[in-house]
């Protein structure tokens, strides 16, 4: 049985950090799907990621609720998504982590990769505040209330972000859409 | 569900626009190594008491001066994302010779579409692009170390494209518009 968030908090606190290891697996993921869509590139992303993690684990003692440390720490991440989003981002394409190779790629594959490109697009011409909305709500699973928690706006504007986000994705979509 | 849930999850079309979005995207357990890394070199915590014993505190040996030091962290954190990528604490250039599989897409029609750049000479026969669907999707890997290259499509032999997916960034040594794409350090 895995151990739980809190315990691995409670040992991540007093310097173990095979326990702080233990949470960054649990949660990479997560945060790192945000990150992507927030940002729109993986160099971003992983930078905020890995800025995340560092300031959780200095900030360990703030986490007033250990066995809601994911809770915790995704809204440091959605934190710094939004100071990323005010600097100069560089640009890099999604680059796979797979064995250099010069093997042609499946034609299914590329389609997808076109797909993904053509989604992260219409999600970057998205005003900041109905992405992050949007994200939060239909990707994550978040009710408005825990949005209301994690961002201080109100339940109506955040219900109108993701309204719009939701009918603009549509519309710059409709064309794409394939199968 | 709300009325905009049900319009948002409503349409098969749309649903499956969340389906890609609700897939897990891992950036990989090298950001893991290079956190604990940075964590090993300076486990500095922002903080300025430290643990005196069981649920106790003390204040912090450094006194007004550790108190300083856990306030500017937060500055340091900040400034610290703005050192480029491959000076900071804990990451580490890959060995000589290391590369990354990169994907270049293109959705254009087209008979005949190339790849050039930085990486092969700007050859218009050294990468040519395989077409991947009758959606006129055209694809091309190819294995590229870190670093900073400009590149560009060939359309037809003809026409040069930048890459749509990139703002357009640079004008080439021939004045045409290229792309920047950057592969990075620590991820390979």
């Amino acid at each position: 049985m895995s151990e739980s968030d809190a315990d691995l908090v409670l040992r991540a606190r007093g310097g173990d950090l095979s326990a702080y290891a233990a949470l960054m697996a649990r949660y990479r993921v997560g945060l790192g799907r945000h990150a992507v869509y927030m940002l729109g590139h993986r160099l971003d992303a992983e930078e905020v990621v890995q800025d995340a993690f560092i300031r959780a684990y200095r900030s360990l003692d703030r986490c007033e609720q250990p066995h809601r440390f994911g809770a915790w720490l995704f809204q440091i991440l959605v934190n710094r998504c939004r100071t990323m989003r005010g600097r100069t981002r560089r640009r890099e394409r999604l680059v796979t982590n797979e064995p250099a190779a010069e093997a042609p790629q499946s034609h299914d594959a590329a389609e997808s990769i076109a797909w993904r490109d053509e989604l992260a697009r219409a999600l970057g011409r998205l005003p900041a505040d109905q992405r992050e909305a949007f994200l939060l709500h239909h990707v994550e699973g978040m009710s408005y209330e825990e949005m209301r928690a994690l961002t201080g706006a109100r339940e109506s504007a955040l219900r109108m972000r993701v309204k719009r986000a939701a009918d603009r994705l549509r519309a710059m979509l409709r064309d794409v859409y394939v199968g | 569900m709300s009325d905009e849930d049900r319009h948002a999850e409503g349409d098969a079309r749309f649903a499956r626009v969340l389906n890609e979005l609700r897939r897990p995207i891992d950036l990989g357990p090298e950001i893991d190594a290079r956190v604990l890394r940075a964590l090993r070199e300076d486990p500095r915590p922002a903080r300025a008491m430290i643990a005196g014993g069981p649920g106790k505190w003390r204040r912090s040996p450094w006194g007004v001066a550790g108190i300083a030091a856990a306030l500017a962290a937060g500055i340091a954190a900040a400034v610290w994302i703005g050192i480029p990528r491959a000076r900071r604490a804990g990451e580490q250039r890959p060995a000589a010779g290391a590369t990354r599989a990169v994907e270049f897409v293109l959705r254009v029609p087209a008979s005949r579409v190339s790849l050039v750049g930085d990486f092969n000479n700007w050859d218009p026969e050294a990468s040519p692009m395989v077409r991947a669907s009758d959606r006129g999707v055209w694809a091309v890997r190819i294995p590229l170390a870190p670093g900073r290259y400009r590149y560009t499509f060939l359309i037809d032999g003809a026409r040069w494209v930048p890459d749509p997916s990139e703002p357009p960034a640079v004008e080439n040594d021939f004045g045409t518009p290229t792309s920047v794409i950057t592969v990075s350090y620590g991820s390979t």
